[in-house]
């Protein structure tokens, strides 16, 4: 479906004019400005904002707010990539994160079966529920040819409301026991490598789970030919019907990754970063599968683009965070605007996302 | 006519068909159903390796859905498919493909955003690291190497959005050939091209069959059956009427094959006087979503009782132009009149309620509401006009009746105006909104593509009813890729190529190859430009068959002895 614009004067005269440019100038000037004030006033606003960004622990806490964040984003491209939106991406992450906690609460944690960690059980248990969610979702779109964004909306509201259901019959509460976190995996050596070490060799494993998902992901989808039936089947699903590839294989192994990856995401959180899951209101994962589409949207649905936007946006929150420890107060909730402002901005004023031509539309073979 | 009925005419005494092994396709009685149609209806097909062989009918003739049968997409309810004298049953177009059947789709089957190397490896990739990644050096080198052998000059890296309609036809055939096909289906494949584009299409076929492969080329367009083709299967509603000898025919005698009747060939029209100026645009410049210029300056003028051609290649500006006078765009630059005032800015509701009569390029997206009944569809564009609508409230009985004297008048099938709109073939939607725009009684008909996918007998009508209109003293500016259309309905034709009018002049002034060349952007050199002029002694006289038979686009040379 096409919509034709209609090329309304002022305000798109005043986007043309303020090109990409001068946007990406003004924020580098804004940067430099914060930078030298911050070193030259330490003490004043721009000095405590430079001393926590510049700190070892925000960076730490970025990496680790990034995990829900760039496993919900890498799965969700493998779907919408298909043609599949898949808006429902918030409830996996809370089914995932739900169920993690819960399955290694029930086994005990701190002990293990068959010489693996109750967390790991409890993580593989987060992506099974995950993919299953996932699963049910491809069903209705695929197979009854729902509409997506309904059928997403559903899963996130099913999650919603299933989490505390299921936590209060268990724990007589909205929200789980503590069962602890993921230790940190130390690489010997590499973690000695000055700036880089602490970081990214001295973390917890869903850490790494996120950065080596993010380099398969890259890798599935640019170098191999499921990558390539996941596009065509995005941009022209009868293209690769008549090539002689099953579209709904395509597209229900596609949402089915994004149940993997999402899962991963929102387990590794729940078990690296949490210990416990608060299912109330808008539960733990706070929309950050809403931030996630915003992010994949936001790199063009480029996997790597999608890590590097979810350290921006993890980034804010750790800094957020941190704020309020060092007692400021700085409202959460506008915090939580900057990744959806973001995308805006980058989509009137940039406009480089282009949305895969069949996306949303449900395909049956054989049609004309 | 001599009907060299190949097939179930030469049966052997045990009564079966006999396989000849010449025979690289050989269809046996299919009939293929769909509820409340019979789309083919025990048709037969033998086609001779090494040939090509056309599939001529006019549309719903059933040849799509018969090549689709070959093709694995559907499957038939009687009859028999045989392949290289084996017979086969293809559950799907993987089987069709592995057994060396190729298709070549009306509308290319190709990702826009990708490249050509990945369109022509897509589902076939070669692979390597153990099938960790696809080996792209291969699929290249293949590539490479079928360009050689057939003399293809194409370039496997770019991006099939960058090419011209000709290119991506080729790359089409290229994603065939990779997957080793012997027999190639085309469908309906010169429908988008220039006529220099067609020429070297038949080329392309040439040096196919040379090299032994087998064609199947579906058209509905004579000259291009006759040109082209060794032999010619002619089907009419569903049935094979029979298979001859193109050298043997002639193209009357084939137009009545396909039609069932004797075809008119003149359209009368007699000369008259332009009367005073209807429509006029000035320096119209219109740039679409992307921001791109796609119509760059055109000046024109459409006066009462002139039809005002525009002729070119789809996707050169036309639909930006048609929808900036009719009111869908906004042009960016540039003045439009009509009936003496500047309607730049009016909307669409005020442009129809002056009496600017549309009918739409897509039917589906532009025409009708697909899942609104005709009774609904009929009154749209009117739901505010006083005839159909009182303080807000439509009165269905007079839409009912007006409705239904459209479809009346314009022999819509089913005559049924509680029919939802998507319940109709494509021809029969067509004659239900171009009835309803002549019905408007209109100053102005702005006609995109009026007889597209309509058959012959309609298409007739629809050019009597706009020379009638054009009688009336009715203006009409009339958009056609058929190139017999305006080139024998228009007193004057523009044709139009990257957004401008590379000439404006009386069609009779203009060979068609001259044509072809000004839709290919280049001027012919003999020939100074003509100031566009008002005057419209031309005589109407159709231009013979050619006329009659409206869908045929650029067989260049095919007919000229």
């Amino acid at each position: 479906m096409e919509i034709k614009q209609q090329p309304t004067t002022a305000v798109r005269a005043m986007i043309d004019r303020l090109s990409r440019r001068m946007i990406i100038t003004g924020a580098g000037a804004l940067a430099v400005v914060w930078i030298v004030a911050g070193f030259l006033f330490p003490d004043s606003w721009a000095g405590v904002l430079l001393g926590i960004a510049a700190s070892p622990s925000t960076h730490t806490a970025t990496l680790r707010l990034a995990v829900p964040i760039a496993l919900a984003a890498i799965g969700g491209i493998f779907a919408e990539k298909s043609g599949v939106i898949n808006i429902g991406i918030e409830g996996l992450l809370i089914v995932s994160a739900f169920s993690a906690i819960i399955v290694t609460f029930w086994l005990g944690s701190g002990e293990s079966t068959l010489a693996l960690s109750h967390h790991w059980w409890g993580l593989f248990a987060g992506v099974v529920a995950s993919t299953l969610f996932a699963l049910l979702f491809a069903v209705v779109c695929i197979e009854f040819k729902a509409d997506q964004i309904i059928a997403g909306l559903a899963v996130w509201l099913i999650a919603l409301g299933l989490a505390p259901f299921v936590s209060r019959i268990v724990f007589d509460s909205p929200n789980t026991g503590n069962v602890g976190t993921f230790d940190n995996v130390t690489i010997p050596l590499l973690s000695e490598l000055p700036f880089v070490g602490y970081l990214l060799f001295d973390t917890p494993p869903q850490v790494y789970l996120m950065l080596g998902s993010a380099a398969a992901g890259w890798y599935l989808l640019t170098q191999t030919s499921f990558g390539r039936w996941v596009i065509a089947s995005g941009e022209n699903p009868k293209a690769l019907d008549t090539a002689g590839v099953d579209v709904r294989k395509v597209r229900y192994t596609a949402v089915l990754l994004s149940g993997v990856f999402a899962g991963l995401g929102g387990a590794g959180f729940a078990l690296g970063q949490l210990g416990t899951f608060a299912g109330g209101g808008e539960t733990d994962i706070q929309g950050r599968g809403f931030i996630a589409i915003a992010t994949y949207l936001f790199a063009n649905y480029h996997p790597l683009g999608a890590l590097g936007g979810s350290f921006l946006f993890a980034g804010l929150d750790a800094l957020q965070i941190r704020l309020q420890a060092a007692g400021y107060a700085v409202p959460t909730e506008l915090i939580r605007t900057i990744p959806y402002v973001t995308v805006i901005v980058v989509l009137v004023f940039v406009g480089r996302t282009t949305l895969p031509d069949a996306a949303g539309e449900n395909y049956e073979s054989g049609e004309d | 006519m001599t009907e060299t009925r190949t097939g179930a005419d030469e049966t052997d005494p045990s009564g079966r068909p006999s396989t000849n092994s010449d025979l690289a396709v050989h269809l046996d009685g299919i009939t293929k159903r769909f509820p409340g149609v019979i789309a083919n209806d025990d048709v037969d097909l033998a086609v001779e390796r090494g040939t090509v062989h056309a599939l001529l009918g006019e549309n719903g003739a059933g040849k799509t859905t018969l090549m689709n049968v070959l093709y694995g997409l559907y499957e038939p309810n009687e009859g028999r498919v045989v392949v290289d004298g084996t017979e086969r049953s293809f559950e799907s177009p993987r089987d069709a493909i592995e057994t060396g059947i190729g298709m070549i789709h009306q509308h290319f089957m190709l990702v826009d955003t990708m490249t050509v190397a990945e369109n022509i490896a897509l589902g076939n990739e070669p692979r390597k690291w153990f099938g960790l990644a696809v080996d792209r050096d291969r699929i290249d080198q293949k590539i490479h190497d079928l360009c050689d052998r057939y003399g293809f000059d194409v370039d496997p890296q770019a991006t099939v959005s960058d090419l011209s309609v000709g290119a991506q036809q080729r790359v089409e055939i290229l994603k065939a050939l990779y997957r080793g096909a012997d027999i190639l289906i085309l469908d309906e494949p010169t429908a988008v091209l220039t006529p220099q584009e067609v020429e070297g299409l038949y080329d392309v076929l040439e040096e196919l069959t040379a090299q032994g492969k087998t064609i199947i080329f579906i058209t509905h367009k004579l000259g291009e059956a006759t040109h082209a083709a060794d032999e010619i299967t002619v089907l009419r509603d569903g049935k094979s009427v029979g298979t001859v000898d193109p050298n043997q025919t002639s193209q009357d005698e084939l137009a009545e094959y396909m039609v069932g009747r004797e075809v008119l060939l003149e359209a009368e029209a007699d000369a008259r006087e332009a009367g005073e100026t209807v429509l006029s645009a000035a320096d119209l410049t219109v740039e679409d979503a992307r921001d791109v210029e796609v119509v760059s300056g055109i000046d024109l003028e459409v006066h009462a009782g002139e039809i005002f051609g525009i002729a070119g290649v789809d996707g050169n500006g036309q639909a930006e132009l048609i929808e900036s006078i009719t009111g869908l765009m906004t042009p960016d630059e540039g003045t439009i009149s009509f009936g003496g005032k500047d309607v730049t800015e009016w909307s669409r509701r005020e442009r129809i309620a002056a009496g600017m009569a549309y009918i739409p390029e897509d039917r589906h997206e532009r025409g009708l509401v697909m899942s609104f009944d005709l009774v609904e569809n009929g009154v749209l564009g009117s739901q505010r006009s006083p005839e159909f609508s009182r303080s807000g409230r439509i009165n269905w009985d007079g839409v009912r009746d007006h409705t239904e004297s459209v479809i009346d008048t314009y022999d819509v099938r089913p005559p049924d105006a509680d029919a939802d709109a998507e319940s109709l073939s494509g021809g029969n939607q067509q004659k239900f909104i171009v009835g309803r725009e002549f019905e408007r009684d209109p100053d102005l008909v702005v006609a995109t593509h009026p007889t597209r996918g309509v058959d012959i007998g309609s298409t007739e009508f629809i050019h009597d009813r706009l020379l009638d209109l054009r009688r009336e003293g009715v203006a009409i500016l009339l958009v056609s890729s058929k190139l017999d259309e305006v080139r024998s309905l228009s007193d004057r034709l523009a044709v139009i190529y990257e957004g401008q009018f590379m000439d404006v002049t009386d069609p009779d002034d203009l060979t068609e190859e001259e044509l072809g060349l000004l839709m290919a952007g280049e001027r012919p050199e003999e020939r100074p430009v003509s100031e566009s002029t008002t005057g419209t002694d031309s005589s109407m006289d159709a231009t013979g068959s050619d006329a009659a038979f409206g869908p045929e686009t650029g067989d260049t040379g095919g007919e000229s002895e």
